[in-house]
């Protein structure tokens, strides 16, 4: 590439860069930074080293909101993951009506998750609820749902597989009408019935994909924020908080704006360290 | 090839199983649809009813709440802007890393793929207290300019893996016939990239118009979105079903258009995204 082509590129990505230096590595810096002093809005303003940060590791609760965001994320990825590569394997089989059907199940993900969440407490209503209606029908106990802090947890969960199942699902489905077609028929020539040929020839072939699914629903559901704000708001006490609501709380109900930067500092090293090694096995996958 | 009776009752089960997946799917938007046309009455009925006579006062209601309709056209503005300013950017940004080899680019690239995917609220106190300053909070142009923190790096990524599939001998020949760098952008890969760049656009508004995480946190009462203002019915669980259930049906209408009508950019621009990412 000519000298001249190669200015031309810094050219080309510099609105980009400047629009990210403001939007993304101004603000990354400044909460470093900010986590360093004891900021509440508008009161104090002083430097006080990592104090903010040994207060956070010395509370209980801290390290509860950061189990119970791992446990949201690694649970809900798991469920999306699973029912929606099911669900692409069901619909990838008809013949018939599978563009209607592929129509009908992406209609959650044009929903803002507020919606979903304001929906969720309609439908899951301990007391006027259509759904536990419809389980008394079926002789099933009504649940209190988000009402206590054994049930809230695994129901945030459910919402979040409700609304976020369909993206993996449409994922899948494409990636497995896209797969090539004469490993799957050498497969079924040498005798393989439906269930080994997905075992042991689509699914493989599917890795690539499957893995950026994980990636993205990974980072995604640590990130919850929309969902657990609109039902439980973090409760009951804070079974349900993690740490994007936790960081909310301490900023914009309590004005601890130093203490919600260290929150976010800490959790923003951790997606970071997370994107990185998917990085790094990105790569070699890619290399295979 | 013979279709044998297990054929058919394995294609019998995968309707049944799509079947009821759809019911699941769509049997909350229904029902949430059934409360906003409501009377107080029949929506806290119990049992449930499911023959009811339709009134509309809840959504004319929201015509009278104050800040609704300019929440609704606040949303417009700002997803319009957010999705040009990301487009405009994202198109020249993925031509750069695309065509040309230069110093810092995967730097450029993991960059992007960082700002992307660390969490909001790092981004958004200290955005925050420099638009208190600077008189950015609550404004239109304040909150589409944050939202490039997501939007950009998401379309940058979409656009470039739509400029890959551009056969390179139409680059070629285009450079031959005498066009510039900007001329090749300008009447090839533009143009052949339109349905991709489309898709991305689509992708984009859907993401500005459902957001709340940031919108919440930077605007009030002049710049507040749809999403926002949904929001605010939380408090009304318990009090009126109506009210809240009216508000998030016209939040998700012009969604639920664009996934009728538009259906076929979104599920490319989503999956090529992934598939070829």
């Amino acid at each position: 590439m000519p000298r001249a082509g190669r200015n031309f590129a810094y050219y080309l990505i510099a609105p980009a860069v400047l629009v990210l230096a403001v939007t993304s590595l101004y603000p990354a810096v400044y909460s470093v930074v900010l986590s360093l002093y004891n900021w509440n809005w508008g009161v104090q303003f002083d430097f006080i080293g990592l104090r903010n940060y040994a207060d956070l590791f010395k509370s209980a609760e801290f390290w509860q909101v950061l189990y119970q965001t791992f446990l949201f994320a690694v649970v809900a990825t798991a469920l999306e993951l699973v029912l929606g590569l099911g669900l692409a394997v069901v619909v990838d089989r008809l013949k018939f009506g599978a563009s209607i059907i592929r129509t009908l199940l992406l209609t959650p993900l044009m929903v803002s998750g507020i919606i979903v969440a304001l929906m969720s407490k309609i439908v899951l209503d301990p007391m006027l609820g259509i759904v536990n209606y419809l389980l008394g029908l079926l002789g099933i106990p009504p649940s209190p749902f988000f009402g206590t802090t054994g049930t809230a947890m695994s129901t945030v969960i459910m919402v979040d597989a409700w609304w976020q199942t369909a993206f993996v699902f449409i994922i899948v489905l494409a990636g497995l009408q896209s797969l090539p077609q004469e490993p799957i028929e050498a497969a079924r020539v040498d005798g393989a019935n439906a269930t080994q040929t997905f075992f042991r020839v689509k699914l493989p072939m599917l890795r690539p994909v499957l893995y950026t699914i994980l990636i993205f629903r990974t980072i995604d559901t640590l990130k919850v924020f929309d969902i657990i704000f609109g039902t439980t708001g973090g409760g009951p006490q804070i079974a349900t908080e993690v740490m994007q609501t936790m960081a909310y709380r301490k900023a914009f109900s309590f004005l601890q704006m130093s203490e919600a930067m260290t929150v976010m500092v800490i959790f923003s090293a951790i997606v970071l360290a997370i994107s990185l090694v998917y990085m790094r096995l990105d790569e070699r996958l890619a290399e295979d | 090839m013979v279709i044998t009776r297990r054929d058919q009752t394995e294609r019998l089960l995968a309707y049944l199983i799509s079947l009821a997946a759809i019911l699941v799917t769509l049997f909350p938007i229904v029902w949430l649809l059934s409360i906003a046309l409501k009377t107080q009455r029949d929506a806290f009925a119990m049992p449930p009813k499911l023959i009811f006579e339709p009134i509309t006062d809840h959504f004319l209601a929201l015509l009278d709440k104050p800040g609704f309709v300019e929440a609704f056209q606040n949303s417009v503005y700002v997803t319009a802007l957010g999705v040009s300013v990301a487009i405009v950017i994202a198109v020249f940004a993925s031509y750069g890393i695309h065509r040309f080899r230069f110093r810092g680019k995967k730097l450029f690239g993991v960059w992007l793929l960082l700002s992307y995917m660390l969490p909001e609220f790092l981004y958004i106190i200290p955005m925050y207290a420099l638009y208190q300053r600077i008189g950015l909070y609550d404004t239109h142009i304040g909150l589409a300019f944050v939202y490039q923190v997501h939007s950009l790096p998401f379309a940058v990524w979409l656009i470039r893996s739509f400029f890959r599939e551009v056969p390179s001998e139409l680059d070629d020949a285009s450079r031959i016939d005498g066009c510039s760098h900007l001329g090749t952008l300008r009447h090839v890969y533009i143009p052949m990239a339109a349905p991709g760049i489309a898709a991305t656009a689509i992708l984009t508004a859907i993401w500005i118009w459902n957001e709340l995480t940031i919108a919440l946190s930077l605007t009030f009462g002049e710049a507040q979105t749809i999403t926002v203002a949904v929001a605010s019915f939380r408090g009304y669980t318990s009090i009126n079903w109506g009210a809240m259930a009216a508000a998030s049906i016209v939040a998700i209408v012009p969604m639920l258009m664009f996934a009728v009508f538009a259906q076929k950019y979104i599920v490319k621009g989503l999956t090529l995204g992934s598939l070829k990412g």
